[in-house]
């Protein structure tokens, strides 16, 4: 039995203890917009934060994020209630598909908390882990400076 | 502007909307196949082969069958004695046979209660096989006694496309240059896996899959399990970045077949590795050819000979090569393609197909005869490349049997066989002067600045592409259902693949409608709903599909004014307008009515709410005979010879898709077709062992494709705005000649750093080994 805290909610649930926490998160909570692609920490779409950090959950069992704080894309905002960032990336076109979006959007507020004012060279060498096969790079790095303003001007 | 018949200023066109599922993407809300479940669901797993080439002598699933919680076993004694044929060559093959032809071939496939028992279970299968020979390199493929692929042989009819006389042409020319190219097999690389749930019900299949192709995935489905298409169901789901690997694809008609065998409902879901290795891939090709011109640089003759491979289950005799119209002013060509059968994995369209090499092979033969003249390759291009009216000479010689033009369709088609819009010219100029391409080209193979060891250079590179082509399986369509608010419903079987395409048609359809495209819900997957299509291949969305939906559009409109007219508005129809859901008189702007009122009432005829349902009452011209897309970019590139390593400095993409429908939908189509082209260029190739043809980097850890830091951080783009005489609102095609455009132009700007042409990829040992380095 571990308790595991997913977007502010606790968890108690029995789990194996081979079971990678994209496998829990999707399949035992059923928050699907943690993405599952490669499954060997190379694509980044399982991106979620762990204590406000970006950690690649295809990568880590389980029970290694006991005590800690997981946010989820789920966690950051819903549907008719969104967080700025993702706001931002619909106003920029911040994606094609959207598979790469639910990581890249984590690892972007990750990114802002810490460096508020990263420039272009650096938002794109922080999103370094993450492909976006469809190339809306630009656009994925525009949607982001538009949310650094936007967080500004909420704070300010 | 043209092509408007309504005569109004637009509303809703050209504006950046935001796409229609993007509140679903940046919330994680959005479904694939992959996140599909289905009451009562088994899970499959798929038993390939070991063996590049084998016949099947003996198989044996007793034991698989008798592992606890496996619910059955199906192989190639249960699949139907039936091929089935994807478009345009892609696919053809029984679903199961006793002949496998690559190291990842279907052989079985299990469904039990859960993947892990599904797993356990394959394993279990015992297979006795009869090693064949086999054959991987398409040369040795070619040669009479190779080891066969398939019944039909490996070579299929070399396709020869042949006007004037090259020969000839060639012996008059004053100069002639000679190259080959070879390029190796780039992979769509995909984001996110695929899967499908197949389930019966009675003698009838739905099936949910994420695919660019719901029409073609049912007509396959049909034809491979030999039943009439009213029994098969698509249920398209949006799929990760796709550019041409999902459309049908073997894998599910497999669990189509297992679950029919089960008579339960069955996931298959592909995992990393089977994505890169066992669906489907681009060609390996190789062109070869020369190319003669004039002495003012005036191209004369252009002679090319094309092997490309197929892998085992693709059957094109060529992978298609619009770009030889690109230069179409040549008087005399020749392209002689063979396509040829190989023990590796499936290669298939993908994005860009044929204009990608050929079309970068070309370029190299241009920038060849460039140097020789010592022209400049803008000037160059700019005096040879095909411009509005003219013929395309390649196609009409290809397809001149195939059209004509009805009578009935004179004014309402462009001259067939003629390039019905062009702002290519402009492209080039306006591209130029913005990049500074007078300043920055320092001539032929001569970098811009040296530093170090880095040598700096700039590049021009030309793509094009359809926009949408026709076969005889029917012409797109699309239907437009106006409900009893006045919200309405289109639907047009594109699949959804990323691009905005709902988007775009909703605009279309909203500027048709005078509402906004926030009222228009797409459905682009669900077969039992949207009449047939292409899907979303061969850039045909925007142009095709668009043309559809502006005819069923146009349809609803006139039935919603013909009713307005008879029953609330004093007038004609052709009087009446609707702008912001609100139907008026044009002269009297005061008799109005709103369009969910007219659709609310009953009328007084019927008693009844009206019924409006519009679908495309003109005919559909054979566009591939007259409409084209192009891109034009321009590169700067660094070189470092001591490493080999070449870095993209700046990036400037031009584009002429027609009028734009939505420009940020746009940019993203034009950056991602360069981003992976440049991935192309630089760094993608598959990897295949010389013993056994098996994928060696089936991963993205072995697979390399461009990251964020990869490209210039915000690439300038400049659209030059055709006017196309026949897409929706002017617009044309733009998914597939900026893949085309980026590889030349990075090419040549290599040249130009570093005095040498390389095969693509451009990998720092390639380079190093042209400079003698290594």
């Amino acid at each position: 039995m571990i308790t595991l805290m997913v977007n502010n909610k606790e968890y108690q649930l029995e789990i194996e203890p081979h079971e990678t926490l994209v496998d829990v998160l999707q399949k035992r909570l059923g928050l699907m917009g943690v993405r599952m692609s490669c499954g060997q920490g190379e694509c980044g779409a399982c991106t979620i934060l762990l204590d406000n950090k970006p950690a690649l959950s295809c990568m880590m069992l389980a029970c290694q994020a006991e005590g800690k704080e997981i946010l989820t894309i789920e966690g950051l905002g819903t549907y008719d209630d969104l967080h700025p960032i993702q706001e931002s990336f619909i106003e920029e076109h911040g994606f094609q598909c959207g598979f790469c979006t639910p990581g890249v959007i984590m690892t972007t507020k990750s990114l802002l908390e810490t460096k508020p004012k990263s420039n272009a060279s650096e938002i794109a060498m922080s999103l370094s882990g993450h492909i976006c096969r469809c190339g809306a790079y630009p656009k994925i790095i525009k949607s982001v400076q538009n949310a650094a303003k936007k967080l500004e001007k909420n704070h300010g | 502007m043209a092509n408007n018949e309504l005569n109004i200023p637009l509303s809703v066109i050209g504006k950046a909307f935001p796409i229609k599922d993007a509140r679903e993407k940046v919330t994680g809300t959005l479904k694939y196949a992959i996140d599909c479940q289905v009451p009562g669901m088994a899970y499959g797993k798929i038993l390939r082969s070991p063996h590049a080439h084998a016949r099947i002598t003996k198989i044996d699933s007793s034991q698989a069958e008798a592992l606890p919680g496996v619910l059955g076993v199906v192989t190639y004694n249960d699949a139907p004695d039936l091929d089935w044929e994807a478009h345009w060559f892609n696919y053809k093959g029984h679903i199961l046979d006793d002949h496998v032809r690559f190291v990842g071939d279907e052989v079985a496939a299990v469904a039990a209660v859960d993947e892990e028992i599904a797993k356990e279970a394959v394993k279990l299968i015992k297979v006795d096989y009869e090693i064949l020979p086999s054959v991987f390199d398409p040369q040795e493929a070619l040669k009479d006694d190779a080891p066969q692929v398939r019944a039909e042989g490996n070579a299929r009819e070399p396709a020869i496309c042949s006007w004037g006389n090259v020969d000839k042409g060639l012996e008059a020319s004053d100069i002639v240059v000679e190259s080959s190219m070879n390029f190796e097999s780039q992979h769509y690389a995909p984001i996110g896996r695929n899967a499908c749930v197949a389930e019966w019900t009675a003698d009838r299949v739905t099936m949910w899959t994420s695919t660019q192709t719901p029409s073609e995935c049912r007509d396959a489905i049909a034809m491979g399990m030999g039943m009439p298409l009213s029994k098969v169901r698509i249920i398209g789901m949006p799929s990760g970045s796709s550019i041409g690997l999902w459309w049908t694809n073997n894998f599910m008609l497999v669990t189509v077949l297992l679950a029919k065998k089960i008579c339960r409902p069955v996931k298959i879901e592909l995992d990393q590795e089977e994505c890169f290795a066992t669906v489907k891939r681009r060609h390996i090709e190789q062109p070869k050819g020369r190319l003669g011109c004039s002495s003012d640089g005036k191209i004369t003759a252009i002679d090319i000979e094309h092997i490309f491979d197929n892998g085992g289950y693709g059957v094109k005799p060529d992978p298609g090569y619009l770009c030889a119209d690109l230069w179409g002013n040549s008087l005399n060509g020749r392209f002689v393609c063979k396509g040829v059968s190989t023990n590796l994995v499936t290669a298939s369209c993908m994005r860009g197909v044929g204009d990608v090499t050929i079309g970068t092979f070309l370029n190299r033969l241009l920038d060849l005869a460039a140097i020789k003249l010592d022209m400049n390759p803008l000037e160059f291009y700019l005096k040879n490349h095909l411009k509005k009216g003219e013929i395309l000479q390649q196609l009409h010689t290809a397809l001149a049997h195939e059209y004509e033009t009805p009578p009935e369709c004179e004014d309402r088609w462009p001259q067939i066989f003629h390039l019905s819009s062009e702002a290519l010219h402009e492209c080039l100029i306006k591209g130029a002067k913005r990049f500074n391409w007078k300043e920055k080209f320092k001539g032929w193979g001569k970098p811009l600045a040296v530093s170090g060891s880095k040598r700096r250079a700039v590049g021009v590179g030309i793509g094009t592409h359809c926009c949408g082509t026709e076969d005889d399986a029917g012409p797109t369509s699309a239907i437009v259902r106006v409900h009893s608010d006045g919200s309405v419903s289109l639907s047009c079987s594109m699949g959804r693949h990323g691009q905005g395409s709902e988007t775009t048609q909703s605009q279309i359809a909203a500027e048709v409608l005078g509402i906004l495209p926030d009222q228009i819900d797409v459905e682009a997957g669900d077969t039992e709903v949207c009449p047939w299509s292409h899907g979303s291949v061969a850039s045909t969305s925007a142009y095709r599909t668009g043309f559809a939906t502006k005819g069923a559009s146009m349809d609803a409109r006139s039935q919603i004014l013909e009713i307005a007219a008879r029953h609330y508005i004093k007038g004609k129809p052709e009087q009446l307008d609707i702008k912001n859901g609100v139907i008026y008189h044009k002269k009297h702007p005061d008799q109005k009515i709103s369009l969910a009122e007219l659709m609310s009432q009953p009328q007084p005829d019927t008693l009844t709410r009206p019924s409006i349902i519009g679908r495309p009452i003109h005919r559909m011209p054979p566009t591939i005979t007259f409409a084209r897309q192009f891109a034009a970019h321009f590169v700067e590139v660094e070189v470092d010879i001591e490493t080999g390593q070449i870095k993209l400095l700046d990036y400037l993409l031009t584009q002429d898709s027609g009028t734009v429908l939505n420009p940020k939908v746009l940019e993203n189509q034009v950056t991602g077709g360069a981003i992976q082209g440049a991935g192309f260029a630089l760094i993608e190739s598959m990897v295949f062992d010389e013993q056994t043809g098996k994928v060696l980097n089936p991963n993205f850890l072995d697979y390399k494709v461009f990251r964020a830091p990869d490209f210039p951080i915000q690439p300038e783009i400049l659209f030059c705005e055709s006017n196309d005489p026949v897409g929706p609102y002017g617009c044309k095609g733009a998914g597939e000649s900026p893949i085309a455009a980026s590889l030349p132009a990075i090419s040549q700007a290599v040249y130009n750093a570093i005095g040498v042409w390389l095969d693509v990829p451009m990998t720092p040992q390639r380079v190093l080994h042209a400079l003698g380095k290594i």
